[in-house]
């Protein structure tokens, strides 16, 4: 048993396509590492998880692991329409790396998955499939989109229900590392929020990371699957949306109407390399960017 | 020189043991009506015992600590050895208030928290101070980092590195009064290197790796600190026995107390949080 040359470990990170996120997630999601993302629908998730399947694709000297991505997902259907569009995009902007009949969509392998029991198949049958790529494109990036959709409904809210589910999350989480490590692969996994009754702070009372509460859309909210969860992942990102009203119309009709904007936030919440900090970003066609105020 | 060893009856010996005089330097600095008092003897019988002791250990080295068990130490001895013991710092003035002046050698630290609390960079912080060098109230020493979750960043690992060897500069234009260029020696990549980094993957492994420290640090004899983060996170699957994790997580953290006591060094364990379920009455 040998230990490893810190200068030697290669802290690989894969670019999100957009310099500010880059900037504020200190260059990426980082290789070797399980990064979560926890938002409520419709913030944007699925969106950074086809963008980075996309730019994993790039070679390393544009930020990059010039490689191929798995992505599971648990909720239905999944999005093609959306990749296709925003593959489009990705193709203009770095044409140069993409010859005419080379389609960056054929690199993300797709596979649905149903339950708890049947992820863990998928992990098993992962390890001999991402060694079989790696003579062609290698698989450098897997995404699960999302974990929380595989849990939540198969457990009961008894005690012994929940304690089969917190081993279910170390058994997971456990193999997603090891898999990561051997590989040097970056894991992005999406989560779910609940609302959150009760006390001021966090779960129970618990307050987990920099922020004292998460809002979005004007509620207080908690990232699902609750504090064992929590301990399994390295990284966690919160993405919030919140509808500002910038003006009203105010003529004949009453104020009727009234304009309003979503402003969409990415905070980290905790990650062993990032401080506390958070950046606005907005959703184009072309995918999701950061924009500085 | 122990107390069996005295040329006094064995009705004296055995009341001078079940009084708890174990070792001839407990006699010391008694005058006889003292000992008379506490052995319930005569105070000649008393003078007697104190000469027979004062003569044996005239005789001897003052170098020798008399115990009556081989191996003892009387705690006046062990007060002294930890005091002089030096401690690591964790650079925060308030926490090592609390630990007593740092993480202390000869000594098994845990540190539990919930996600995101700062465990990790605590770890890795610690990993840095101890190879502070003796002249800036260091131990100088090497640090072994054992990483079962992946958390350890080399970029962080670096920042922290930089920050410290500042630290010490900010140190030395401060309290030397001399005007030599006091430079620094050291480099964020030295520190770095004399990190020995360890990344494993399951409960089989962390087992064996801490059976194999012993053999590492005796061939590496200058590690003063050992980081396991985090200590459980393998342990918290599905054990089918668990009676067998008790049993494993108990010889481990045996196995790691030895360690301390061996080679004078610290463990720190850092630990996660969980929730405790409990019955809740419905009022």
């Amino acid at each position: 048993m040998m230990p490893q040359s810190l200068l030697q470990l290669a802290s690989q990170k894969c670019t999100t396509g957009c310099p500010i996120l880059d900037r504020l997630l200190g260059g990426g999601i980082p290789c070797d590492s399980v990064t979560e993302i926890v938002a409520e629908s419709g913030s944007g998730k699925t969106q950074i998880c086809l963008q980075l399947s996309l730019h994993a694709q790039l070679p390393v000297s544009r930020g990059g692991l010039a490689a191929s991505s798995l992505y599971l997902h648990t909720e239905f259907p999944f999005p093609f329409r959306r990749l296709h569009q925003l593959c489009l995009s990705f193709r203009s902007s770095n044409a140069r790396h993409f010859p005419i009949n080379d389609n960056p969509c054929d690199r993300i392998f797709v596979q649905s998955v149903h339950s708890a029991d049947h992820l863990l198949e998928i992990m098993s049958k992962t390890e001999p499939f991402i060694e079989n790529s790696i003579t062609q494109v290698p698989v450098r990036l897997i995404v699960i989109d999302s974990i929380a959709a595989v849990f939540r409904s198969e457990f009961d809210n008894t005690p012994v229900e929940l304690k089969r589910r917190s081993s279910l999350f170390f058994k997971i989480s456990s193999k997603l590392k090891a898999l990561a490590k051997r590989f040097n692969l970056a894991v992005l996994v999406t989560n779910q929020v609940v609302d959150l009754m009760g006390p001021n702070e966090g779960i129970n009372g618990l307050r987990i990371g920099n922020l004292g509460c998460l809002y979005t859309s004007g509620r207080r909210v908690s990232p699902a699957l609750g504090l064992a969860w929590a301990n399994c992942v390295n990284s966690r990102l919160f993405l919030s949306r919140n509808e500002e009203v910038i003006g009203e119309e105010n003529e004949k009709s009453n104020g009727d109407f009234v304009f309003k904007k979503t402003r969409r936030k990415l905070y980290v919440v905790y990650a062993p390399h990032l401080p506390d900090s958070s950046c606005e970003f907005e959703i184009t066609r072309e995918g999701l960017f950061g924009v500085e105020r | 020189m122990e107390i069996w060893r005295l040329p006094i009856s064995a009705s004296q010996r055995g009341k001078l043991i079940s009084a708890g005089y174990t070792s001839l330097s407990s006699l010391s600095s008694l005058s006889p009506s003292e000992l008379a008092r506490e052995l319930k003897v005569s105070e000649t019988e008393a003078m007697d015992i104190l000469k027979a002791a004062s003569h044996s250990r005239g005789a001897e080295t003052s170098n020798a600590s008399c115990s009556i068990l081989e191996g003892a130490q009387s705690a006046w001895d062990m007060l002294h050895d930890e005091e002089s013991l030096m401690h690591i710092t964790t650079s925060s003035a308030d926490l090592d208030n609390i630990l007593g002046g740092g993480i202390h050698c000869k000594e098994v630290t845990e540190i539990g928290g919930v996600p995101g609390i700062g465990k990790t960079q605590l770890g890795m912080q610690i990993a840095v101070n101890v190879q502070i060098p003796h002249d800036f109230g260091g131990l100088g020493g090497k640090a072994i980092y054992i990483d079962t979750e992946g958390s350890f960043m080399v970029g962080r690992a670096f920042q922290i590195a930089e920050a410290c060897i500042e630290d010490m500069s900010e140190y030395n234009r401060f309290l030397r009064k001399d005007f030599q260029e006091c430079k620094i020696n050291m480099k964020p990549e030295d520190i770095l290197e004399n990190v020995f980094y360890f990344r494993i993957c399951s409960y089989t492994e962390q087992i064996a790796l801490i059976n194999y420290l012993d053999k590492f640090i005796s061939e590496h004899k200058d590690v003063k600190v050992v980081v396991v983060d985090s200590v459980t996170f393998h342990f918290r699957q599905d054990f089918d026995d668990m009676a067998l994790r008790t049993r494993v997580l108990s010889g481990m953290a045996l196995k790691l107390m030895n360690l301390t006591k061996k080679f004078s060094l610290a463990v720190v364990l850092l630990n996660q949080a969980t929730i405790k379920h409990t019955e809740a009455p419905f009022n």
